[in-house]
């Protein structure tokens, strides 16, 4: 089994969630098991305003622990990360992250501000 | 932080044909927050399970003010278009955002072309007329592709605009779908890959499946810089 730990910058409390990745899709947003689809499948919320379809970064997660069992970014997510506020070396988006290692232990912070809106937005 | 969540009415609704439709909304008891052009709202679809939330890009121009216009077609088996397709005058929905990366605030101080196929010029169609008005100096070009030519959209004014700017060439494309991105590819390897060693232009690609990847890449990989060339994948 894996498991993934959420926690929150915002303070809210951390969950720990664990599961078979080889069980995954756990719903309908996102690559079948990235945290995104994990955590979704668990009830917990991940804002994904694109509908988890790489096209905005709401889902911008920090990886704290467990980069290496991720799969690797490609280059649309990397793009797309490069214009997420508060963007960090171990960052990624959870709509695109799969969990591949079937006993991963993954760690993932929610930043306070994941969003494109017009307030936070770059020069377009 | 929460994010807030609007409401907005139905106000009109306007077929472009059989299976593409837009319909204009009206927030009820805000107003739509300022973005940018290419954001898109996330609308929740009340299904029988679940309430899903799907992207629908903002086809009108932040200065033309609401109602502001979502277009969008059916797509089969999709239970959000259909959900959308099924609304009527007076309906309400729910939103959150707007959202996105895929913009054009300001436009950049050099040549561009955006490309476009069927619904995905919703984003391109504000970001085209913001770079209209702010760019005096560069050529702008549209490659817009469609299978039938009743799926491109917003012809007659985007033919206006051509008229009005000697600047814009607008240039629509009618290809069987099997052919489509090839002949965006080609297109694009022929004018500013191959024609001149230039790479100072900007490039906006909004588009459905690999075949904007592929564009991406070949542009990239012919020397423009990474970020000259911006793209949307649906």
């Amino acid at each position: 089994m894996a498991t993934i730990r959420v926690i929150y910058e915002n303070g809210s409390p951390e969950r720990v969630i664990e599961f078979d990745p080889a069980e995954a899709p756990f719903q309908h947003d996102g690559q079948p098991g990235s945290v995104l689809d994990v955590l979704l499948g668990h009830s917990i919320h991940l804002e994904h305003a694109c509908g988890g379809n790489c096209a905005c970064t709401t889902c911008h997660v920090i990886v704290r622990q467990g980069l290496n069992r991720l799969s690797e970014a490609s280059e649309q997510e990397e793009d797309m990360l490069d214009r997420a506020p508060g963007l960090t070396p171990t960052s990624r988006l959870g709509c695109q992250a799969v969990i591949e290692d079937l006993h991963a232990e993954i760690v993932v912070v929610v930043p306070r501000y994941t969003i494109n809106q017009i307030s936070e937005s770059r020069e377009g | 932080m929460e994010r807030p969540t609007y409401r907005a009415r139905v106000e009109r609704i306007f077929d472009h044909c059989e299976d593409t439709r837009s319909l204009f909304l009206r927030t009820v008891s805000d107003t739509l927050p300022q973005y940018s052009p290419g954001m898109f709202v996330s609308i929740s679809i009340p299904l029988a399970n679940e309430t899903r939330v799907r992207p629908y890009t903002i086809a009108t121009s932040p200065e033309d003010g609401e109602p502001f216009e979502l277009c969008f077609n059916l797509v089969p088996n999709g239970p959000g278009a259909a959900w959308m397709f099924d609304r009527t005058v007076g309906d309400l929905l729910d939103f959150t955002g707007p959202f996105g990366a895929f913009t054009l605030e300001r436009a950049p101080d050099c040549e561009m072309v955006f490309i476009a196929e069927e619904t995905t010029i919703a984003p391109i169609r504000p970001m085209l007329r913001r770079a209209l008005s702010q760019s005096a100096a560069h050529q702008i070009h549209l490659l817009y592709a469609a299978e039938r030519s009743q799926h491109l959209l917003y012809r007659p004014e985007l033919e206006l605009l051509s008229n009005a700017y000697p600047r814009f060439r607008f240039e629509p494309l009618v290809i069987e779908h099997e052919f489509l991105y090839q002949r965006l590819l080609d297109e694009v390897q022929r004018r500013w890959v191959t024609s001149d060693s230039g790479r100072s232009r900007h490039f906006y690609v909004c588009g459905i499946g690999s075949g904007v990847l592929k564009l991406r890449d070949l542009l990239r990989e012919a020397g423009y810089e990474r970020r000259a060339v911006r793209y949307e994948r649906w």
